[in-house]
């Protein structure tokens, strides 16, 4: 054929109709002439050529419909041909440009990959609802009574009757604490993680198990809660998934219990490590104990606040009846004594939330500057291709058609960035959901979001689209026969060179925001981590040591074995001290209570705070190297047959005397009758958390009070690997049922209070590092084209005699002028923006000067070095070759 | 024109027409022409049903179209066979044999019984 597509698709297009017609006459004038040949009359001739060529119009209308279909595809085929070479043009040319390439694909990549993780991990963590039945309704309860400042007060047994029969806002209530067991499987004792709950659990969460049934009020009561119910994840890894487990029978702390159940996969409550369920053997006449935390399913229609005005006042109305627990004399009808209802979505996000937050805004910030930066690389390239766009023109190439390809190689090139952007979000979620060192709630159901994902891809496809098509406008503007001339360079750019100074100036105040923001925050961990916590993690090792229940009945069996054992362990080469506790600082595992001293009368602000009490062995305050200010250390004669004695620390101690003078004096704990002589001063210690004012602390020794499920703390010269064999094989060999599985270092321990906050930092330090690289990499793309441009010029100037340096000068002040427009607005932009970020600063101001002055001087330094080679060749130009490049 | 003849016509026009262009290019009315003459005027009718199913051949590219000068100097469009057009007409014809056999046997049949 030799006439081409688009020649002949042209032709159809015109013609059709007056083809079909002229086929159809040729047909009939044929027919005609041959029956004329054969003696017919010219008249009966046209008639019998009409009669047998049948209906014409009917012919004629199938005609054009099947041409006109054919047209079609013809012409979709070629779209979709031309479309493809437009691709392969645009990609034959990014591989002329590989750095160009790389640069904008990268940048791309990491805005839509570091965007769709961040929102990935908030949808899954924030927005999603919880995965239990109506989850609307679910609320947490607890109590509070701020007099005492118990602002988190959980719940007795008694409470939990109490609110479960008789709130009647309520469709359900469970309450449920989380303690460890220790389980013998086959051989190893091994520490699980327990729920134990009221029979109600299971139905306030609406969740049913996969296998058996749950357990329910009538296993929950003492002596018939022998039964479990497993976490889908226990089941996997301790009976590889058999169905058949139901109606076992396992060892819990030597108490044997029958498996009722599994729980599905997705039941994590109220933390995914939780392993086995129990039920609590609920005793509604117990009125001490505030272990419990509650768990509610509000009837439809009732509304959180309904729920807590009803409970806080059956809440007064017992607090009534218990004059103990008033003693301080707060009037149960005035007191602030309340309940506390948390949708449990918030209870179960609620310290995520504001980092999450923070960090989706990093993105979405990170994500502008990606964008503005490689439309200022394709808007500098653009202008730079001038002339092979001009040229393409002159040769044939329509204007639409070399805009349309300018287009392409921009959707080409967001779509580069956009499918290494995907891949990214991906090993970047898979990371995070992966990392033990990530402890966020509901990390289990994290996954990419095919939703975020095409909303981010969307995004940067469109801002390509937008930001290739602006300067392939401009240059259309500006007249593309002049590009060829190759004069006027300067004007021809204006619009171009204004919208890309724009985005320079929004691109450096953007990273401003970022980078103070980040800065912010990590002088705000600094703070934290560099916080003096009155005692000294480093090289302490903590194993958990809960000693088989059935094996030590009493306490003096306790406290003799764990005597043999401290002792046995401080003989242990390369131990340097050892000690026993009740628990160690950050395990999270405090007991508080309100305290008397002796000789004050109590007030409503003495009440208002508690004391931490721990047991602790001799030795305990010098192995975390705890100073004893005055007075002595617990002593192998502190036994329970001799006086009951205490230590306090300074923050305790300050509150009543001066110095030594606490010691011989006495305090004891509301709700108990004993005196405990005070015999030493400890310094006070951050051991909750580290951005907490230290709390009053009492210790009691050990021997006095001790208790079967202690921790030991062991100091080493050094490093602490070396001596852990001989140390789990003396704690084996003297008391083998003892699960030896948790054995971390008090700096992990510490760690792990601060991961969060140190997950928040990293992210935001390094988003904030990646927007001044890219704000860099714009700013020196620009100017680089400014300079480009002007080179003819610069050229001409040096033959005429100016001095290099002015040229430098001048090419730096354009630069700097940007520079300093973009972080001025960064520095008011980040003066607005960082109140947000109050919540999560640690003794940090938000508008703290050190961190704004550092962070804006250093990015104009950055931005005056991204100028300064532009600059240097601006200064080198060589007149001649200016000249002859024309 | 009975409906059991224009079944039958319609399907196996398409397979006249990569006939009648086997011999070389042709415009419609001397295909119309072939065909008369080959089967001695008893399928073709109408010859206006000609164009539509010329027209559909193209659309699926078994024949091109192109206009050209016909032999008393007319303006007319010739068709020609393509390649694929060629491919399908050894194909049909084949599967055409067959049953036209097939078909003409079991019809002259007289007795009911297989043998």
């Amino acid at each position: 054929m030799t006439p081409g597509p688009r020649w002949r698709r042209v032709f159809r297009h015109r013609s059709v109709e007056r083809e079909v017609d002229d086929e159809i006459a040729f047909h009939i004038a044929m027919r005609e002439e041959k029956l004329r040949r054969l003696g017919l009359s010219a008249d009966r001739a046209h008639r019998a050529a009409l009669d047998r060529f049948g209906d014409a119009a009917k012919v004629r209308d199938e005609c054009i419909t099947i041409d006109r279909q054919y047209a079609r595809e013809v012409h979709l085929m070629e779209t979709l041909a031309s479309v493809l070479s437009d691709f392969r043009l645009a990609f034959r040319s990014f591989r002329k440009m590989p750095a160009f390439t790389a640069v904008a694909t990268i940048t791309l990549a990491l805005g839509i990959g570091a965007t769709s993780a961040m929102f990935s991990l908030v949808d899954g963590i924030l927005l999603r609802p919880l995965p239990y039945a109506e989850p609307g309704r679910l609320v947490r309860f607890t109590q509070a009574y701020p007099e005492i400042g118990l602002d988190s007060w959980g719940l007795s047994q008694e409470n939990v009757a109490m609110y479960r029969d008789r709130v009647h806002e309520l469709q359900s209530f469970a309450g449920y604490t989380r303690r460890g067991a220790t389980y013998t499987g086959d051989g190893r004792p091994e520490r699980l993680s327990v729920i134990r709950a009221t029979g109600d659990f299971f139905t306030v969460l609406g969740v049913a198990p996969v296998l058996g049934r749950p357990f329910g009020r009538a296993e929950d009561t003492p002596r018939t809660n022998d039964v479990a119910v497993l976490a889908y994840g226990f089941w996997q890894s301790h009976f590889g998934g058999d169905r058949n487990v139901v109606g076992k029978t396992i060892d819990l702390d030597g108490q044997p219990t029958r498996i009722v159940g599994v729980m599905p996969a997705s039941f994590t409550f109220p933390r995914p490590d939780a392993q086995v369920y129990l039920p609590l053997g609920l005793d509604p006449t117990r009125k001490f104990g505030w272990f419990l935390t509650g768990v509610a399913r509000m009837a439809p229609g009732v509304t959180a606040d309904q729920v807590r005005r009803s409970s806080t006042s059956l809440m007064w109305e017992w607090a009534r009846g218990q004059p103990g627990l008033l003693k301080a004399g707060v009037d149960p009808r005035t007191t602030r004594m309340t309940t506390t209802i948390e949708s449990l979505r918030d209870a179960i996000t609620g310290d995520s939330k504001r980092p999450l937050e923070v960090l989706q805004a990093a993105v979405v910030l990170m994500l502008l500057i990606a964008i503005a930066n490689v439309a200022t690389l394709l808007s500098s390239r653009s202008a730079a291709r001038g002339r092979e766009m001009a040229l393409r023109n002159a040769l044939g190439a329509t204007r639409g058609r070399v805009v349309r390809q300018l287009l392409t190689e921009s959707v080409a090139l967001a779509s580069l960035g956009g499918v290494a952007g995907i891949a990214l979000a991906f090993v970047l979620v898979r990371a995070i959901t992966h990392s033990s060192a990530v402890s966020l709630p509901r990390l289990g159901e994290v996954s990419v979001s095919w939703r975020v994902l095409g909303f981010t891809l969307a995004v940067s496809i469109a801002a390509g689209i937008a930001f290739g098509l602006a300067p392939a406008l401009g240059m259309l503007r500006g007249g593309l026969a002049s590009q060829l001339a190759g004069g006027a360079k300067e004007s021809a750019h204006g619009p171009a060179r204004r919208l890309n100074n724009a985005l320079v100036v929004a691109q450096l105040g953007l990273s401003v925001v970022l980078l103070i923001s980040a800065g912010l925050v990590l002088k705000s961990f600094e703070r934290l981590v560099g916080m003096d916590l009155g005692f000294d993690p480093a090289n302490v090792t903590v194993i958990a040591m809960p000693l088989p229940a059935r094996k030590y009945t009493d306490n003096r069996a306790v406290v003799i074995a764990t005597a043999q054992i401290v002792e046995r362990l401080r003989a242990i080469p390369g131990v340097r001290s050892a000690a026993i506790a009740w628990t160690l600082p950050f395990s999270g595992n405090v007991n508080t209570d309100g305290y008397l001293v002796e000789g004050h009368t109590p007030t409503a602000t003495a009440m208002a705070t508690q004391t931490v009490q721990i047991a602790i062995g001799p030795g305990y305050l010098s192995t975390l190297r705890i100073p004893l200010r005055f007075g002595r250390d617990f002593n192998a004669a502190d036994r329970d047959s001799t006086r009951p004695v205490t230590i306090v620390d300074e923050a305790l101690a300050s509150r009543y005397w001066t110095g030594g003078d606490a010691v011989g004096k006495r305090v004891r704990l509301t709700g108990d009758t004993t005196w405990f002589t005070i015999v030493g001063v400890a310094g006070s210690v951050r051991d909750q958390d580290v951005a907490t004012e230290p709390m009053p602390h009492t210790y009691f020794p050990f021997a006095q009070v001790p208790d079967s499920r202690p921790v030991l703390a062991i100091r080493t010269d050094g490093n602490p690997a070396p001596a852990i064999t001989e140390i789990r094989r003396t704690i084996a060999e003297l008391e083998p049922g003892v699960p030896l599985d948790n054995i971390r270092s008090l700096d992990d321990w510490i760690g792990r209070a601060l991961d969060t906050r140190r997950i928040t930092e990293l992210l935001l330090v390094g988003f904030a590092l990646l927007a001044v690289l890219l704000a860099g990499v714009g700013i020196y793309g620009v100017m680089s084209l400014y300079v480009t441009n002007r080179y003819r010029e610069f050229g001409i100037r040096l033959a005429i005699g100016a001095e290099p340096r002015t040229l430098v000068q001048l090419v730096l002040g354009e630069g700097l002028v940007l520079a300093v427009t973009g972080v001025g607005l960064g520095v008011g932009g980040a003066l607005l923006a960082t109140r947000w970020l109050r919540a999560i600063l640690f003794d940090v101001s938000t508008t703290d000067p050190v961190v704004y002055t550092t962070l804006a001087v250093g990015l104009l330094t950055v931005a005056a070095a991204s100028c300064y080679l532009p600059a240097r060749r601006a200064a080198r130009s060589d007149p001649l070759l200016a000249l002859r490049a024309e | 024109m009975a409906d059991a003849e224009s079944d039958l016509l319609r399907s196996s026009l398409d397979l006249l027409i990569l006939k009648a262009l086997s011999w070389g290019p042709m415009h419609g009315y001397a295909i119309s022409e072939w065909i008369e003459g080959a089967t001695s005027d008893l399928l073709l009718l109408e010859e206006g049903t000609l164009y539509p199913a010329l027209h559909r051949l193209e659309r699926r590219k078994w024949i091109a179209a192109e206009w050209g000068l016909s032999e008393n100097n007319r303006h007319a469009k010739f068709y020609t066979l393509k390649p694929a057009g060629r491919a399908r007409y050894r194909a049909e014809a084949t599967v055409w044999h067959r049953h036209a056999e097939a078909i003409a046997v079991a019809l002259r049949r007289t007795s009911s019984e297989l043998l």
